[in-house]
């Protein structure tokens, strides 16, 4: 009999699998389950997610046989099963059923699609199914570390470890962090979210490999991201693209059958995504925020990536919350008098002129858009008093103290703000600039003539 | 169903698969190259490679009872047919040419998500067992709150 963790690949949901039951007279029965799930050499577990014929089958004949297939050669192989009983509940449900659920919420489908229930059994033969192929690949061999490529990552992890460490500010460490994961550990495309507790959101705050996006939000419990935000556990899904495929042929029944969804969640990074790797970054039970790592390789993220991006994870979620919630210095900064620059090298100024909103609680920047809420106010703060009395250098620690600004007296994620507020302003204004000149400190660097509007 | 959206499901590009059980009960199954029917689904004929369905034409042989599902893989739409084998044979070569082609629209389409052309044609398709079926139910199967409603 093969072992199954040999043929691991197959597990993974890449490409269905076929499911084989018969009722009590002899009728047989075939459909498709999206995904087999490993639990030791023994016995696998099928999600039930609607009572459908094969689950009452398995009440009438406990025998079934499932085929799985090889997503890198397309082998197949058979496992003659026997059924033992289903799992409402616990850690094994809660695996299979966090998988659904985030289908589920990217497609629309919450509570429409969801695991009943993981119905585990026992594995009587494991067979590879000779002559599926007429070029058939070797049989498969369980993939070992080498110990060089261990060796590689425990010097990326040890690296990733360092740079963490020395960062003093929340937009380095990041930085670095996301540096190394795509550097050391081949991961090109991440994201780093923020939870913001009070609005019931999660920001992101960091990403690499996608041109952009930060300030995008994602809503708790919702997709992947929200999801994982929500159950706090890891979310690996390879065959990204195969699941969504299933989740929206649910969603077209169910609207073809006079039903209401949502709309599909966008994914908030590569559109083509096969590969989703997705953990909550959590300090004891406090949710800090999220890591989410994607792939255009459907076989991108094993169970080692898991482990070792978790521990990354941790690192990440401990730095985090030691940068946000260190002492800051408290510095004194009088304001200082715009100091002119001799007309000879005073170069042309751009004329911007940006308007702030009060009843939007927003700032656009020659009528477009710029920034909203928490760092909108930030940013018209820091120019009324660079327009007042020249003033150009802040701290954190006034801010903190402004009670216009409408910061959370704690938790208030004030340089997760100013990191989205530097962003905008990068993207959309780089006449103006906020730029870090030690920890806790800032200065405001202007190089446009600045008209300032309040409405 | 319309019969010609019943007819569709003997179109090129679908997911063929086949379950069948033996005298003890244990089920089995086995994936199909093709799918044709000429009597607007009265009845089917299912191909399936020789090498890889001994044990359901073994199966059939004793129980005669037959589960077909027809998916696109795309949409993940899908119909089961259930039926009698009405007889197994070894498929004439003036069908090898059928059989290869609808092997090949197969992989057409599975190239379109993801999996290479050259992996799906690698499947054995030849020699083949055609089992012909006498269809007498045909449900939904499209994953939903409509799967498992009888269309035909």
């Amino acid at each position: 009999m093969i072992k199954l963790p040999t043929i691991w690949r197959c597990f993974q949901g890449v490409i269905p699998s076929l499911v084989a039951s018969s009722d009590a007279t002899g009728m047989p029965n075939i459909t498709y389950v999206s995904q087999v799930y490993l639990i030791d050499d023994n016995h696998v577990a099928l999600s039930c997610q609607f009572f459908n014929k094969t689950r009452r089958n398995l009440d009438e004949n406990p025998n079934t046989t499932v085929e799985i297939y090889d997503p890198v050669t397309f082998q197949a192989y058979r496992l003659r099963l026997r059924f033992l009983r289903s799992e409402k509940s616990g850690a094994l449900f809660d695996t299979m059923s966090m998988r659904i659920q985030a289908i589920a919420s990217h497609t629309g489908m919450e509570g429409v699609f969801r695991l009943i229930a993981a119905d585990i059994f026992e594995v009587i033969r494991a067979e590879r199914v000779d002559g599926f192929l007429t070029d058939a690949p070797p049989p498969s061999q369980a993939e070992e570390l080498s110990v060089g490529g261990l060796r590689t990552e425990l010097r990326g992890l040890q690296l990733v470890s360092e740079r963490i460490n020395r960062a003093d500010d929340l937009e380095t460490l990041l930085a670095a962090a996301l540096d190394a994961l795509d550097v050391y550990f081949g991961f090109h495309h991440t994201i780093v979210l923020l939870n913001e507790e009070q609005a019931n959101r999660l920001v992101t705050i960091a990403c690499r490999g996608y041109g952009g996006g930060v300030g995008a939000e994602v809503a708790m419990g919702e997709g992947l991201i929200g999801t994982v935000a929500r159950e706090r556990r890891v979310l690996r899904i390879s065959g990204l693209d195969e699941s969504l495929r299933y989740g929206r042929a649910v969603r077209r029944s169910v609207l073809s059958d006079g039903g209401k969804s949502r709309p599909e969640i966008p994914l908030p990074g590569l559109p083509d995504a096969q590969s989703a790797l997705v953990i909550p970054l959590s300090v004891e039970d406090r949710l800090i925020g999220v890591l989410s790592a994607e792939s255009r390789d459907p076989m991108a993220f094993g169970e080692w990536d898991e482990a070792y991006l978790g521990i990354i994870g941790n690192q990440i979620a401990l730095g985090i919350v030691r940068v946000l919630e260190a002492d800051e210095p408290i510095v004194d900064i009088a304001p200082q008098p715009r100091a002119p620059l001799p007309a000879a090298v005073v170069p042309p100024r751009p004329r911007r002129t940006l308007t702030y909103y009060k009843d939007d609680d927003a700032v656009f920047l020659d009528n477009e858009y710029l920034i909203r809420n928490v760092p909108g106010r930030i940013l018209w703060k820091l120019l009324a008093e660079w327009k007042q009395g020249g003033r150009t250098a802040f701290t954190n620690r006034e801010l903190r103290l402004d009670r216009t600004l409408g910061l959370p007296e704690v938790k208030d994620n004030l340089e997760s703000r100013l990191i989205l507020l530097r962003h905008r302003l990068r993207e959309k204004c780089p006449e103006v600039q906020i730029n870090s000149t030690g920890r806790g400190r800032f200065a405001l660097e202007i190089a446009a003539d600045l008209e300032l509007v309040e409405r | 169903m319309s019969q010609k959206r019943l007819q569709s499901w003997a179109d090129a590009g679908t997911s063929i698969i086949v379950g069948t059980v033996d005298a003890e009960g244990i089920p089995t199954c086995c994936r199909a190259i093709a799918l044709s029917t000429k009597d607007n689904f009265d009845t089917i004929t299912v191909y399936l490679p020789a090498a890889t369905a001994q044990e359901t034409v073994a199966n059939v042989a004793t129980t005669r009872r037959v589960a077909v599902s027809a998916t696109r893989p795309l949409t993940h739409e899908s119909v089961q047919i259930k039926g009698v084998t009405r007889g197994v044979r070894l498929a004439p070569p003036s069908d090898e040419n059928f059989v290869r082609t609808r092997l090949h629209d197969f992989a057409e389409v599975l190239e379109a998500i993801g999996l290479p052309m050259r992996v799906t044609n690698s499947m054995s398709h030849w020699p083949a067992f055609a089992i012909d079926i006498s269809v007498e139910q045909v449900f939904d199967q499209t994953p939903g709150p409509k799967a498992g409603n009888e269309i035909a």
